[in-house]
């Protein structure tokens, strides 16, 4: 599993930060729209329902309870 | 504002007291003071006022889902925030209940009634980020008449270059009780037909680890990178799932998606529970991209998981959100996960008795008839639309969401199925207070 997990975040996180440029606070306009967030998206159903359809989780809250699903 | 009310109140003091100087000394010494107070306690008032810069938001959704599977979902929520952002902190909670209904070959082999069953799940989150670092508290709950699990969590974040750059971490931990409901073969669950915790639990406690970075990658593009580590330990199988065994040269033959009928006709009369590892550790890392265009925003998430049952599973979202007007948007939302089966995995488990001892069953020691372990793909699309219904000064007071998306499934190495359809759908209402 480390064979594959290690090459693929260097894959992202290497050109991803090469990319990067400095944005000012002031330059943030597009970043700031509401569209950019997760508050528009699935909504907490839709995430339960993924989580036990899915044999695969990650990328959510840490805290987050059991899927209640026996 | 605070000194123009200083000032103003400076003034009415010393007005009012001008005015009581014709009155008796005593009675003007009180009448002072009181006056005094009241102005007091009047410009702490105004100035509290002024202070509360919160932002209350409230929310409520109606979800439903349903499949070919013969599930179906209904779930209401509802959500309150109140964030000062002058301050760093903020304060979110929610609370959901999932009413089940079910008559899925997921749970049994054999003919069982519909099963109806209601969890409640409620969560609390608290954030604390006064400048660049920030610390978040968040714990949940989740019960239901044979499961009852809580979560607690805190994460760190560290913003840097001018916020460019945000750094996270997080722990968590939780613990799940798992009971049994119903007579056997069905998970009836109502609470007086439910064995005690103290008769039959199975308990799971999961601990998790993440490390995320959010990246400003130019004045319209953001990026961010999670690794998430899950340590699993207890056991995690199903109290209601029996599954069926077969001879060698029967298991070779059965076919994808056998019916009942063929299964009940060729497995052999064991019939064992369903019995999974007893720990599991599993690694997920999911990456985040969000561009903004000129009057559209493209988000895309790409996850890949494995863990130590050797499932395997990449999961791809996209969601481009188009502005139509100041009011209103929507988008077309598309997802697509696959996954390879664990290592236990078979359409047909192989039995027989053991050897010299022909009143016992040689089992395998790991056994399942969980479909979401196997080897499988779903395919998602639809879509959404929201209206930010609040005054033309302050559009987004309030907004409504629709959203339907429609699944498929497809099984690629099960009994009893070869395919799922299903649909979920929500509607929220979303209002600043």
């Amino acid at each position: 599993m480390k064979k594959i997990v290690l090459p693929l975040a260097l894959l992202v996180l290497v050109p991803s930060l090469a990319a990067c440029t400095h944005v000012a606070p002031y330059e943030r306009g597009k970043l700031a729209n509401p569209t950019m967030s997760e508050a528009i998206g699935d909504g907490p159903a839709a995430e339960h329902v993924y989580a036990v359809h899915e044999g695969a989780t990650g990328g959510g809250s840490v805290a987050a309870s059991g899927c209640g699903c026996n | 504002m605070r000194r123009l009310v200083c000032v103003l109140a400076a003034i009415a003091f010393a007005r009012g007291a001008a005015a009581q100087d014709d009155h008796n000394p005593a009675e003007q010494s009180v009448a002072r003071k009181d006056q005094g107070e009241q102005l007091a306690a009047e410009r702490t008032a105004q100035t509290s006022n002024l202070d509360d810069t919160s932002e209350k938001r409230a929310s409520l959704e109606i979800a439903t889902y349903a499949d070919s599977d013969n599930v179906t979902v209904f779930t209401p929520s509802i959500a309150a925030s109140i964030t000062n952002v002058l301050q760093g902190a903020s304060l979110r909670g929610r609370y959901i209940v999932d009413v089940v209904s079910a008559a899925s070959a997921d749970v049994v082999s054999t003919a069982s009634p519909r099963w109806t069953e209601v969890r409640h799940a409620g969560s609390l989150e608290a954030t604390y980020k006064p400048s660049t670092f920030g610390v978040t508290l968040a714990g949940s709950l989740s019960s239901e008449p044979d499961y009852f699990s809580f979560g607690v969590g805190s994460e760190m974040t560290l913003d840097l270059n001018e916020k460019n750059t945000t750094l996270e971490a997080g722990f968590g931990f939780g613990h799940d009780d798992i009971g049994r409901c119903g007579a056997e073969n069905s998970p009836a669950a109502t609470p007086n037909t439910c064995t005690s915790f103290g008769v039959f639990e199975r308990t799971i406690n999961r601990t998790s680890f993440n490390f995320g970075l959010t990246q400003v990658i130019g004045k319209a593009t953001v990026g961010s990178l999670v690794l998430d580590l899950g340590l699993e330990n207890g056991d995690q199988s199903k109290p209601y799932r029996y599954v069926p065994m077969f001879s060698a040269d029967v298991a070779a033959q059965a076919p994808l998606g056998a019916s009942y009928a063929w299964v009940t006709a060729n497995r052999l009369p064991e019939r064992p529970l369903e019995q999974t590892p007893l720990s599991k550790r599993r690694l997920a890392l999911t990456a985040r991209l969000a561009h903004r265009f000129d009057s559209s925003t493209l988000r895309l998430e790409e996850r890949v998981y494995g863990d130590t049952w050797a499932l395997f599973a990449s999961t791809t979202d996209a969601r481009w959100i188009f502005d139509a007007g100041k009011r209103v948007a929507f988008w077309p939302h598309a997802r697509f996960h696959g996954q390879t089966a664990v290592s236990f995995w078979k359409r047909a488990y192989v039995s027989g008795y053991t050897p010299g001892d022909p009143t016992s069953w040689d089992l395998p020691v790991f056994r399942t008839g969980d479909r979401e372990l196997g080897p499988l793909w779903t395919a998602t699309g639809g879509g959404g639309i929201y209206f930010y219904l609040g005054s033309a000064t302050d559009l987004q007071k309030a907004r409504l969401s629709i959203q339907i998306d429609g699944m498929y499934t497809s099984f690629l190495d099960d009994l009893y199925l070869t395919s799922r359809s299903g649909l979920i759908s929500s509607v929220s209402f979303e209002v600043e207070l």
